[in-house]
């Protein structure tokens, strides 16, 4: 199978990676760049827990071929705190007691991001429209949606 | 002790430094930024990748598996010639004479679609997917046996001819794998006695667990003969037993490792299939093996037990349940994992719900060939509370009496005998907090305001429902020996020489914050900071035994563990301490001091006799007087029912079937409430799994094929996401003020018990609205429309 180098910039940093052209995002995220934070889920875009931000957008990893990364900024769980310091998001999350098993929240974390860059002040109903992709089996949701909302409170 | 007999004083939080308290989670900070390392995680140096191949049929035996061409590609193979052939148990909780043994590593039979029968490891993943697609299998298709009814007609195809229990391989008769019967009383007597009786039957539905995280494993091979896994498991001990019995490899030279678990509901409770094909693969090809399974193949490997009940009631002209009789028919699939313990489950619940002098059970486990079932959260409570709550609501309004005053009328509570989990595990009730949560329900939801069942005609219709349940509290009891199931944990505490502390437990946290409970329990009585002990990672080698972390068992049993071992690692403490300070350890306190950050030893008739544990410890090092610590292991002798009641408020859509949940009120009674802001995300979390079993999920199979028929969260299945939730402050939770006299702190549990009684309140629910019963789970759309059609033609 032909291979094709691709370069992206991963949490900052640049990368050039030799990629086959059916390679997905997710996979060279974790197999290649060994950030393992992004998770497979279900494989098939139902469940967020591959959520990535492409060019600020969140985007399903595991759907999303590698080469359509080619020249865009990719930033993944690993990359959200800047400087060692967490994310409003983040803190958000450990003051709700948002995490439970933990495993959708990479994805979670990722996806409430995109949410408040696109609306800083949202309502509790397009929290819930917006994050309605990312399925959690722990928490019921309520304290997930609770931390995002208390981050647009503070305005962060 | 205070207010009745046998009710312990409420010990509040405002007393307690550490228990009650609410801070940020310890695994919190990795699991946020996506450091916490899964099953999925984990990589090797040299370390190849694992596939399975599984069958495309429900039933047939594998005549061969040629194996040449993956070979050539540089695959190493693995298939029934190559792997031991024992029948074992993959939840070795029961004890040898419970236990039946119908799993190998790989079979030469496939009992259902999707179960593995060979399998592949291959340097890189894509080679693997490459080898086992190149696998060439003959198959001889058997007769596909999909319902209770073909299984057991004679002359069907046994799906297994016999199984093994302890050393005797007993046969199976029309595919029975196991019954069981319970007795009290005498129910002739007691159905003679009743002056009405009433008689349903309910079914409820295979549901998928959906955990987020599919299962995996990864395994290296040791050069003494040893290997190293990094699974999925709530039990890293029964994980490491049954890989050294199968494998005939001594235990010490096997170590699994306890890593974070991305959810389970029950599903990790056994061994998981692909854990010993795994190992086989890393021992076969000498290099460390990773196997993770994909979202479809984790689909077809475990559900949630269906279970139709029929109950028939005799009670009194006042309503009081005389004698009840009670047939459970549960289809088990392909495997026995633990139906025995599972219908003894389903009687052990349904007698502790309400009194009943007389009660006759009978449960009967099929085989068909049909994904395996196994425990999911709750263990056969949602399915007897579903049906029990569901017929004292239904006897209530015959009555004419409120249902929640019928209930507590002839509910079990504080002195009543409790059965933890089947006839074997029973205790005496010592906390109940059910009429205090009851109350508080009713107003919060405006029990009293609700319509009147069936008033309504516009399209949108709502509906309050009640419901209350519990879950067992870990399977302790009594007896000294003759268990049917193991219950007992390990803990080691160690005081380190700046005051910190280490808990290395082997208990597994599946997310509800067990461990940050456990680390509470410690400080709390050691007297240090929460923040100064950790968790320690933990394996097999180096941890003490812990069955596993089920039954509701982690805060009340496996916190009993890690309590006793930090009195005793504090007795030590103290009596250094003493020595030091020229005092009577009796004599001293340790408490937090803040401006410190650690614990502080001090004598209060002598308040200048003081030293720091840090201080102490230390002291203990520099002269070789040896590290504070202490190993206990701990069964507990009781069961507490962890009592949790529902109120819901549903909206019924009367065009669509379609049923919102507007509101819900949901109480608990885990005694202690160690960690608030955890429990009522338990609590809610419950809701949402609940909700689901009431109204949307079904694991399906095709009749004929037995193909199964949902393979996805959304596509061809339903999970409840975020917008099947109320609004927040829709959603109340609240806990009764009681404490657990034989539990940590007061704590006893409350995990699986957050979802037990919720099918219960759906449904009842929906009679409040629309006037109509519901027998069958789930209560989609489609049966509401149905149940809406017969009433307009009646």
């Amino acid at each position: 199978m032909k291979t094709r180098t691709i370069a992206f910039t991963l949490n900052g940093e640049p990368r050039e990676v030799v990629v086959r052209p059916n390679d997905l995002l997710l996979n060279v995220i974790r197999d290649h760049e060994l950030l393992t934070g992004t998770k497979y889920g279900c494989g098939i875009g139902e469940c967020g827990t591959c959520t990535v931000q492409v060019d600020g957008k969140p985007v399903l990893s595991c759907l999303t071929l590698a080469v359509a990364a080619d020249g865009c900024q990719v930033v993944t769980i690993e990359g959200l705190a800047e400087g060692g310091r967490l994310d409003p998001v983040q803190e958000a999350f450990l003051d709700h007691a948002a995490v439970q098993c933990g495993f959708c929240t990479p994805g979670m974390i990722m996806t409430s991001r995109s949410l408040l860059d696109e609306i800083p002040q949202p309502t509790e109903e397009e929290v819930r429209e917006y994050l309605r992709g990312c399925l959690c089996r722990c928490t019921g949701y309520a304290s997930i949606v609770r931390a995002v909302l208390s981050v647009a409170e503070k305005g962060a | 002790m205070s207010g009745e007999p046998g009710m312990g004083e409420k010990t509040s939080s405002h007393e307690h430094h550490a228990v009650g308290r609410v801070v940020r989670r310890k695994d919190g900070l990795a699991k946020v930024t996506g450091a916490e390392q899964f099953a999925h995680d984990i990589d090797l140096p040299r370390m190849w990748y694992g596939r399975v191949i599984r069958s495309p049929h429900a039933h047939a035996r594998i005549l061969s598996v040629d194996t040449a061409e993956a070979e050539a590609m540089g695959a190493v193979c693995l298939t029934y010639a190559d792997v031991p052939k024992l029948k074992y148990n993959e939840r070795i909780v029961s004890t040898p004479p419970f236990l039946y043994r119908d799993r190998q590593v790989l079979a030469d039979k496939a009992r259902h679609v999707g179960e593995a029968f060979a399998a592949v490891a291959a340097p890189t993943e894509a080679l693997a997917e490459k080898a086992v697609r190149a696998l060439k299998v003959k198959y001889e298709p058997l007769q596909t046996i999909t319902s209770v009814e073909d299984a057991m007609r004679p002359g069907a195809d046994p799906i297994h001819d016999t199984v093994r229990l302890e050393d005797a391989e007993i046969p199976i008769e029309n595919n029975v794998a196991v019954r069981r019967n319970v007795e009290v009383g005498d129910i002739e007597a007691g159905f003679a006695e009743s002056e009405f009786i009433i008689e349903r039957e309910y079914s409820t539905q295979p549901i998928y667990h959906a955990q987020m995280e599919t299962k995996a494993v990864t395994c290296r091979p040791e050069p003494d003969g040893g290997i190293t896994v990094w699974p999925c498991t709530q039990s890293i001990h029964n994980t490491r037993q049954l890989l050294g019995e199968i494998y005939e490899i001594p235990l010490h030279k096997i170590n699994v490792k306890k890593i974070a678990m991305g959810g389970s509901f029950g599903s990790s409770i056994q061994m998981n299939s692909v854990i010993p094909i795994c190992v086989g693969l890393a021992l076969k090809s000498r290099h460390p093996v990773k196997l993770v399974t994909t979202r479809e193949e984790d689909i077809h490997d475990h559900v949630r037990y269906p279970t139709n009940i029929r109950l028939k009631l005799g009670l009194k002209k006042d309503g009081t349940p005389v004698a009840g009789h009670m047939h459970a028919v549960v289809e088990i699939g392909a495997h026995n994992i633990q139906a025995f313990p599972f219908l003894g489950g389903l009687a052990g619940f349904w007698a502790s719900l309400y009194r009943l002098p007389h009660m006759k059970y009978e449960g009967i486990a099929i085989y068909t060939n049909k994904t395996p079932t196994c425990a999911m959260q709750g263990f056969g409570a949602p399915q007897v509370t579903f049906a029990v709550e569901s017929l004292m609501d239904e006897i209530a309004h015959e009555l004419g009496v409120d249902p929640v005053e019928y209930k507590l009328r002839h509910y079990i509570g504080l002195g009543g005998t409790f059965w933890g989990q089947g006839p074997a595990v029973k205790s005496i009730i010592r906390s109940d907090g059910v009429s205090e949560l009851l109350r508080i329900g009713a107003e919060r939801i405006g029990w009293k305001d609700r319509h009147a069942p069936g008033s309504q005609t516009g399209r949108y219709r709502r509906g309050i429902g009640m419901a209350r349940g519990f879950h067992t509290s870990g399977v302790g009891h009594p007896k000294a020996t003759g268990a049917e199931m193991i219950d007992y944990s390990g803990a080691i505490v160690k005081i380190n020489e700046d005051g910190s502390v280490d808990v290395a437990q082997s208990l597994a946290d599946h997310g509800g914050g067990t461990l940050e409970a456990i680390a509470k329990i410690v400080a709390e009585e050691l007297g240090v900071p929460i923040d100064m002990v950790g968790m320690s990672p933990v394996d097999t080698r180096t941890s003490i035994y812990d069955v596993t972390t089920h039954a509701t068992r982690g805060v009340y049993a496996g916190g009993a563990a890690a309590h006793k071992a930090a009195r005793t690692a504090k007795g030590i403490l103290l009596d250094y301490a003493g020595r030091v300070l020229d005092v009577l350890p009796d004599s001293l306190v340790v408490e937090p001091e803040p401006q410190l950050g650690q614990g502080v030893i001090y004598c209060p008739n002598l308040p200048e006799r003081r030293i720091t544990v840090g201080e102490l410890a230390k002291l203990c090092q520099l002269n070789s007087w040896g590290t504070i610590s202490a190993v206990e292991s701990v069964r507990q002798v009781n069961c507490p029912p962890a009592y949790v009641i529902y109120y819901v408020e549903v909206e019924v859509d009367t065009d669509t079937g379609n049923v919102k949940t507007c509101r819900a009120a949901l109480g608990s009674d885990c005694g202690t409430v160690v960690n608030p802001d955890l429990a009522a995300g338990q609590l809610i979390g419950g809701l949402s799994k609940g909700s689901g079993y009431a109204l949307i999920e079904e694991a399906r199979w095709d009749p004929e094929t037995g193909e199964l028929l949902n393979r996805g969260f959304w596509v061809d299945g339903k999970t409840p996401a975020m917008g099947e939730m109320p609004p927040l402050e829709d959603i109340h939770t609240f806990f009764s003020d009681t404490y657990e006299p034989s539990g940590p702190f007061g704590a006893k549990g409350l995990g699986e018990a957050s979802s037990n009684p919720c099918a219960g309140a759906y449904a009842n629910a929906l009679y409040n609205a629309l006037g109509v019963r519901f027998y069958q789970l789930p209560v989609t759309p489609e049966k509401v429309l149905a149940a809406l059609a017969r009433e307009d033609a009646a």
